[in-house]
């Protein structure tokens, strides 16, 4: 069976929503903002995202086949068989995405869908030119394993990331009750891109938030502390090659400096970001800590309570 | 979908788009409206290194921090927005139009600040260093 490539298929539904954003925003004045360059270093990581999936795309595709090679199991292309496998890889989906926040090695390709201050439709099309390095394709192998064909994991992963398209603004307050409940909606993602302390590290959905419930990451948008975007350390230029490999460097140069011992080396790659061997810099858990030593009416609040 | 298709439809869209944005006013540099803004930017990137002074720009587009624990920073637009950097290791060099500030950083490279005459002369004086 063929599935369709419904990423690149969306396209020019991506460039209609954001017409359609920005003039809403102009007219309504409010629901977000837009800035020229910004805006642009996001789509031409979107783009540079397009043309590596079509160079690199090749090596998940070629390990994937290799193990649907090994598995003596195939579940067939059912209706149900896809949503099934829609589920499983949306769940796939949270944990690569907390790993991509935990883990530093990953967060350096994820790092810049987050570099952006702001939180438009452009934002959602900010994705990374360094996927294939972090070998996080392993994540989709107990899918093929199980039977679930290698061109349907593809499809739903596609799907996957489409979803999360419309997710990416500030157009959208609340979603019904019901649908905020389940569903990944603006008002999670927004939790998931703010730079606040209390958000920091939580609602790493794709699809369904109840992942989120289910493993203690789940934070919901607070009123009174509204979300500010981008990193910890917002990045000081617009030009895509250093927001695609700027953490990939930093990682080298820790790694690489004289006088720490051989576990440095590998923590500066596999620890939180933020590590350090000699506790200069602060992960995200140090974050909140401080944060609460400064503010502790914080305490107990949500995002504060989490661990 | 056919690549020629793909790519008229990704560099048409991100061209139209980045050039109706420019066009309607969108590329505006961040002003920030006083000395407390400012800082408030730099508070929220080293929140372990509150200001202790703010000089603002006279055209409010940049300010100079000394910070609580006697170092020196930078807080400049990062078009709407604003990003703020220690001077630690800078290389501050005067131009025709105000300042440019090389810094050892490679998600901020370089700062180009758009100062009066009188004002690039002090900050190039005391920028690198804690007076």
């Amino acid at each position: 069976m063929n599935y369709p490539d419904v990423t690149q298929i969306a396209v020019p539904f991506f460039i209609a929503a954001i017409v359609f954003e920005l003039v809403w925003i102009l007219t309504k004045k409010r629901g977000g903002r837009y800035e020229t360059r910004d805006a642009l270093t996001s789509l031409l990581m979107g783009a540079g995202n397009v043309v590596v999936t079509i160079v690199l795309g090749f090596v998940a595709y070629g390990f994937f086949m290799f193990l649907w090679g090994l598995t003596p199991l195939d579940l067939g292309n059912s209706v149900l068989i896809v949503a099934i496998c829609f589920v499983l890889d949306d769940l796939r989906y949270y944990w690569v995405h907390r790993y991509g926040h935990r883990i530093r090695w990953v967060w350096a390709s994820h790092v810049n869908h987050h570099s952006s201050q702001h939180y438009n439709l452009t934002t959602a099309l900010r994705q990374t030119w360094t996927g294939t390095f972090t070998l996080m394709m392993v994540v989709r192998a107990p899918l093929i394993l199980l039977g679930f064909h290698p061109a349907m994991v593809l499809f739903v992963g596609g799907l996957n990331l489409v979803y999360q398209f419309w997710i990416h603004t500030e157009a959208i307050d609340k979603m019904p009750r019901w649908f905020e409940a389940v569903m990944n909606t603006p008002s999670h993602h927004r939790v998931h891109h703010g730079r606040n302390p209390r958000y920091l590290d939580s609602n790493y959905a794709g699809v369904f938030i109840i992942w989120d419930k289910m493993f203690g990451t789940f934070v919901p948008e607070i009123e009174s502390d509204r979300p500010e975007y981008g990193l910890v350390h917002n990045l000081g230029t617009f030009n895509p090659l250093r927001v695609a490999f700027h953490e990939w460097l930093g990682i080298f140069r820790d790694m690489t400096q004289s006088g720490i011992s051989l576990r440095d080396r590998v923590m500066y790659a596999i620890a939180p970001p933020g590590w350090s061997h000699d506790g200069t810099r602060d992960t995200s858990d140090q974050i909140k800590i401080k944060h609460l030593e400064r503010t502790p009416e914080d305490r107990d609040t949500p995002g504060f309570n989490m661990r | 979908m056919p690549l020629p298709i793909l790519l008229v439809l990704v560099v048409g869209g991100i061209g139209a788009i980045a050039l109706v944005l420019h066009m309607l006013g969108l590329s505006a540099r961040r002003v920030f409206a006083n000395e407390s803004e400012a800082g408030a930017v730099w508070e929220s990137e080293f929140p372990d290194d509150p200001a202790r002074q703010v000089i603002l720009s006279h055209d409010h587009h940049a300010a100079l921090i000394d910070t609580v624990q006697g170092q020196r920073g930078i807080v400049w637009p990062m078009g709407a927005d604003a990003a703020a950097r220690y001077l630690i290791g800078a290389t501050i060099r005067k131009t025709g139009k105000g300042l440019n500030i090389r810094l050892p950083d490679f998600t901020a490279p370089r700062i180009s600040l758009r100062l009066d005459q009188d004002e690039a002369d002090k900050w190039a004086k005391t920028g690198g260093k804690r007076r």
